[in-house]
């Protein structure tokens, strides 16, 4: 069955089309959810909210773009602003742990390349971060990262340059690794 | 021609090792459907409850309206036209439907309250996570619901239902073993953004019936 009958049996309320539906697209819609989130029960609860709305609007899907890049819209809209609350709450609980460790001397060990690189990209700005991850590591164009951030396709690349050089400049204690 | 900050060298590097970040676990597909299946479930459950309330304000504005065109015109007012009337009923149904969600965000608010004072009272932690968990979750849909509903068009009210979304995703997502640790981070979290005190001051005085019912 062809994805434009499976949304109008959907649409008609077929609960199996619902389900043939999810199954086809919820593995990059959670891989998605979990390469912006980096948390398993997060990346569940925003895949879940994800598929709760696409059903909820599927009467206003038009059929203008593919089916995976208006899922994708509404998986980063989701995330984004699902990740924006959680920063919210965790920069409270921050706070209260910046309150307790004063006076207590800090130790750092020098982190390994995979910390600082984990470090590096969630250091890079939410636009930039976004970008660079759905390109670089998922893969996807810039013509499907403009339509699902809503964004021109030339400020998408722009962004991904960007955060590309600020990578640069924090790993540059590493750069044996890459000219090499 | 090559932009000057272009490296392609590290370019190349860093999307193979960026492939660690945040790196998947295999899609848990039956969890995700199950949980959606019945989160949507409670909201079909909740969404006739409102339906049926803000219909039987409805039908009392109607009654009321209908009563008030006859006594015009037992009365035979000409200035009492049917289109006045007409025109009446629906701000009056407006009206009580919004009295409706005011209600319904009050017993609400009456929940989410008991839940808080309770969850924060409970120093010697003999609330299972799980029931405390499946509890916040419960009062985490209707918090969204809320959030999507007219009630919070008062911006102080979204304000706090924006704060409760956040107290109560803390809560559901409770880690058993670390659970000790977590609850005091929440309880932490809900004093310094004086939580309580802006729900005590939402609720207005008088008896709530639903108060003790739901979470509790």
């Amino acid at each position: 069955m062809d994805e434009s009958t499976l949304i109008a049996r959907v649409r008609a309320g077929d609960s199996a089309a619902e389900r043939a539906l999810y199954d086809a697209h919820v593995d990059r819609v959670y891989r998605l959810a979990f390469r912006l989130a980096g948390d398993d029960a997060l990346a569940q609860d925003f895949t879940q909210e994800t598929f709760i709305r696409a059903f909820d609007r599927l009467g206003s899907f038009r059929g203008d773009a593919a089916f995976s890049t208006w899922l994708h819209t509404i998986t980063t809209t989701v995330v984004l602003n699902g990740l924006r609350k959680v920063k919210r709450f965790r920069q409270r609980e921050a706070d209260i742990d910046d309150a307790h460790d004063i006076g207590v001397a800090q130790r750092h060990a020098e982190p390994d390349l995979k910390v600082r690189l984990k470090q590096a990209i969630d250091a890079l700005p939410e636009g930039y971060r976004t970008v660079f991850l759905l390109h670089d590591v998922e893969g996807y164009t810039h013509e499907e990262i403009g339509a699902a951030l809503g964004v021109e396709t030339g400020t998408s690349k722009a962004q991904l340059s960007r955060a590309r050089a600020k990578l640069r400049v924090a790993l540059s204690d590493f750069a044996g690794e890459w000219i090499a | 021609m090559m932009d000057q900050h272009e490296d392609p060298k590290f370019e190349q590097w860093l999307k193979g090792a960026a492939k660690s970040y945040h790196s998947p676990l295999p899609t848990p597909r039956e969890e995700i459907w199950n949980e959606g299946a019945r989160r949507n479930k409670r909201v079909i459950e909740l969404r006739p409850w409102l339906r049926w309330a803000v219909a039987a304000a409805a039908v009392l504005v109607l009654g009321i309206g209908i009563g008030r065109w006859s006594a015009n015109l037992a009365s035979s007012r000409a200035t009492a036209s049917t289109a006045a009337a007409g025109r009446r009923i629906p701000n009056e149904i407006d009206s009580l439907a919004s009295v409706a969600y005011q209600i319904a965000a009050t017993q609400y608010l009456s929940r989410t309250e008991a839940f808080l004072t309770s969850f924060r009272a409970d120093a010697n932690r003999s609330a299972s996570t799980a029931r405390l968990a499946r509890q916040a979750r419960d009062l985490l849909t209707t918090t969204q619901l809320m959030l999507d509903s007219p009630a919070a068009d008062n911006p102080r009210l979204r304000s706090l239902l924006e704060d409760l979304e956040l107290v109560l995703m803390q809560i559901s997502q409770l880690n058993p073993v670390q659970d000790g640790h977590d609850r005091d981070l929440i309880n932490q979290g809900m004093n310094q953004s004086n939580v309580l005190p802006k729900l005590r001051s939402a609720i207005p005085a008088g008896p709530v019936p639903v108060r003790t019912e739901g979470a509790l």
